[in-house]
């Protein structure tokens, strides 16, 4: 079970160039939310905007297909969105909502979900959670760090951010730099280490690289919500879809890497409770 | 116990220590009401002193989970005119469109508390579903633009944390519209049920002085406050026992107690007639019908790209800045001074503080086994006191105050 319960798992990606262009991998996340905004799934979506173009995620509220891909790629730096989702609901108004979120930000909703302190009216409105597949995530000062001290690149003009095959890449004016992922450890958050959840095992469908060929994401349906929104999508001809045992490196290289994340992680904690520091309980 | 004096405690079903002292002749007639406050110190205007301005409002909302709308609304009216902050056209509508909307609220959870009087068995579900109903709607208002529908979050100096989406306001528009048959059902459904409930028609009726500053919101320019004395209640109710035992200093107006709350916001801006606890019921009733129209002119007034908020200067003026706030059961007036950045003074005067000296007179030429029905027609709110089960060894319940009336 080291992905966690889902129903289904294919690679996929999809079919609109506008929404390729902007893509982090195969346009799952952009294709689902505005299927679902424009299927009335959801009112609009929390999602992880770059306001000022410096890479530092602002959560944003988005209601139309042009806000979402406007919010497109990744962000390698935490974006508080779990607090954008109660301005979504009260001041903007929407009562079906959808949110992109990592994995600990996905337990944290689903905490929101069942125990609503200070967020009264929150839980129920929330209707889709696409989450994303996360090793670890940096502050600010780590990219600032990898790009300028590491890679001689002003962040500004970074174009993309890629985590695989081992480096951590930047895209600048089409020149692309890298260093081994080795040269990031350390820079992470420290809480990323003792996280057990590499493929947002309590989201309603999670996607990302993983697995899939280049240019293509793998997508692990989870809950009913999920399901009926990848099929819709699916069948709308708004994504096109290949079966995971037909694609390369294929499910095997997300276990290992969702394995690897869990016994890694695991191992952390378990150093630090004897230290007698507090870890967070495991769900 | 003296055979002369019953003494009723509590007296409302809201939240909050009181205790009503009556002196009774031998028919059992009230000859002198006195009704007083037996709630701890707050404390929570001492809590803010010396911290920064912002932390008024945060605080304050706190002395009640009843009115806190009113109490962040005066706390932040307070601050703002004690910094010198000019409010901006946006958060002002927004301000008063969330105390609308919460004062509809508030009315309806009155009844709701006075439905064991005056509704019968058969109307009972019906009742409350029609309180439920029109609380729905109102306080998606208050929890749409202000956060929280209790202690919100998004009333700040300033103004408000944000504005509202054109979407947000076209759904308060379309909610509280479809809401109108509802509520006008409800307030109907009452004022019947208050009618027939048949009190004697001068039970609870007073003769003092109105304060009341507003139709709706409040306005500072209409708190007095150099005809305000207070005194302490040792002095106030003549008698030591009764003087020791109360909790609060008596507000006077020009040496006089008031009565505030809907009845009076009623007579004075409205027009409405009429004294005693049958007119307090009717005129909190209709009262939710000024609210409601309120709610919706300024919804449409609302300009949603407008901010807010105006940035602030922290370190304030030095000045007494007061905000006044109708509140549901009356009017709250908060004062505070700014000093450096820090609050060097706060007193807040809350409703039912001004209707204490009122209420215990109201219940005078009467049985005294129609007292409670009149200090409920009042709505006293005395916060900040938790009502006590005492259990014993085998959790069998032995005294449970909240069950006596």
């Amino acid at each position: 079970m080291v992905l966690g319960n889902y129903k289904e798992a294919v690679s996929a990606r999809a079919t609109d160039k506008k929404i390729m262009e902007v893509a982090q991998d195969g346009g799952i996340v952009s294709a689902l939310l505005i299927h679902a905004i424009e299927s009335g799934v959801i009112e609009g979506a929390v999602v992880a905007q770059d306001p000022a173009d410096d890479w530092a995620p602002v959560p944003t509220v988005a209601t139309t297909a042009d806000e979402i891909l406007a919010a497109a790629g990744t962000k390698y730096s935490m974006s508080p969105t779990v607090f954008g989702i109660k301005e979504a609901v009260r001041q903007f108004g929407l009562e079906k909502i959808g949110v992109v979120a990592t994995p600990c930000q996905t337990q944290g909703i689903r905490k929101v979900q069942a125990y609503p302190f200070s967020t009264r009216f929150i839980g129920d409105k929330i209707k889709l959670v696409l989450g994303i597949y996360c090793m670890e995530n940096f502050p600010m000062a780590s990219l600032d760090t990898f790009s300028e001290a590491m890679m001689d690149t002003d962040l500004k003009d970074v174009d993309k951010m890629d985590i695989g095959k081992g480096k951590f890449m930047i895209q600048t004016g089409g020149e692309e730099k890298g260093i081994g992922l080795k040269k990031t450890h350390g820079y992470e958050q420290a809480g990323c280490n003792i996280c057990t959840d590499y493929v947002c095992e309590f989201s309603d469908l999670s996607t990302g690289s993983v697995g899939s060929p280049d240019g293509w994401s793998t997508v692990l349906t989870r809950t009913g919500a999920g399901v009926d929104l990848f099929k819709s999508a699916v069948d709308a001809g708004l994504i096109e879809t290949k079966p995971m045992d037909e694609v390369k490196p294929g499910l095997p290289l997300l276990k290992k890497l969702a394995k690897g994340k869990k016994e890694k992680n695991a191992a952390e904690r378990e150093k630090r409770v004897k230290m007698g520091i507090p870890i967070p309980t495991l769900y | 116990m003296n055979e002369n004096v019953k003494v009723i405690s509590p007296t409302s079903r809201q939240e909050g220590h009181a205790e009503l002292y009556m002196k009774v002749d031998d028919e059992g007639i009230v000859t002198k009401g006195m009704y007083f406050s037996i709630t701890p110190v707050r404390g929570i205007e001492k809590m803010v002193l010396d911290k920064r301005p912002e932390t008024g409002p945060v605080l304050c909302q706190r002395i009640c989970g009843v009115c806190p709308i009113p109490h962040t609304l005066a706390s932040v009216e307070a601050m703002d005119a004690a910094l010198g902050t000019e409010v901006p056209k946006a958060g002002k509508l927004l301000r008063q469109i969330t105390l609308s909307a919460h004062n509809i609220n508030s009315h309806a959870i009155h009844h709701f508390l006075i439905a064991p009087d005056v509704v019968p068995d058969d109307l009972f579900a019906t009742a409350v579903k029609s309180v439920g109903e029109v609380r729905k709607a109102t306080q998606f208002v208050v929890d749409t633009i202000a956060g929280e529908g209790i202690h919100p979050s998004d009333i700040r100096l300033g103004g408000m944390a944000r504005n509202i989406s054109p979407l947000a306001k076209d759904k308060l528009i379309e909610k509280m519209t479809a809401l109108k048959g509802t509520l006008e059902n409800h307030v109907e459904l009452i004022k019947d049920l208050v009618h027939k409930a048949d009190f004697p028609e001068d039970l609870g009726k007073v003769d003092v002085p109105l304060f009341v500053s507003d139709p709706t919101y409040g306005n500072t320019d209409a708190f007095p406050l150099d005809k305000l004395t207070e005194v302490l209640p040792e002095a106030w109710y003549g008698d030591e026992a009764v003087g020791k035992r109360a909790c609060t200093v008596i507000p006077l107006l020009d040496g006089k107690n008031v009565e505030t709350g809907p009845r009076a916001r009623m007579e004075k801006f409205e027009g409405f007639k009429g004294k005693g606890i049958t007119a307090q019921h009717i005129a909190r009733a209709e009262e939710m019908l000024v609210s409601y129209n309120d709610v919706l002119t300024k919804l449409d007034e609302l300009d949603t790209s407008a901010s807010a908020r105006a940035e602030f200067d922290p370190r304030g003026t030095g000045e007494l800045g007061i905000g006044v706030i109708e509140a549901p059961r009356g009017t709250n007036v908060h004062m505070a001074k700014v000093v450096d950045g820090k609050t060097k003074f706060y007193s807040a005067i809350v409703p039912t503080t001004w209707n204490i000296p009122t209420m215990g007179p109201a219940t005078e030429g009467f049985s005294h086994e129609l007292a409670p029905h009149v200090i409920r027609a009042y709505d006293p709110c005395l916060s900040c006191a938790t009502h006590v089960m005492v259990a014993d060894e085998e959790e069998k319940v032995i005294k449970n105050e909240y069950m006596k009336i």
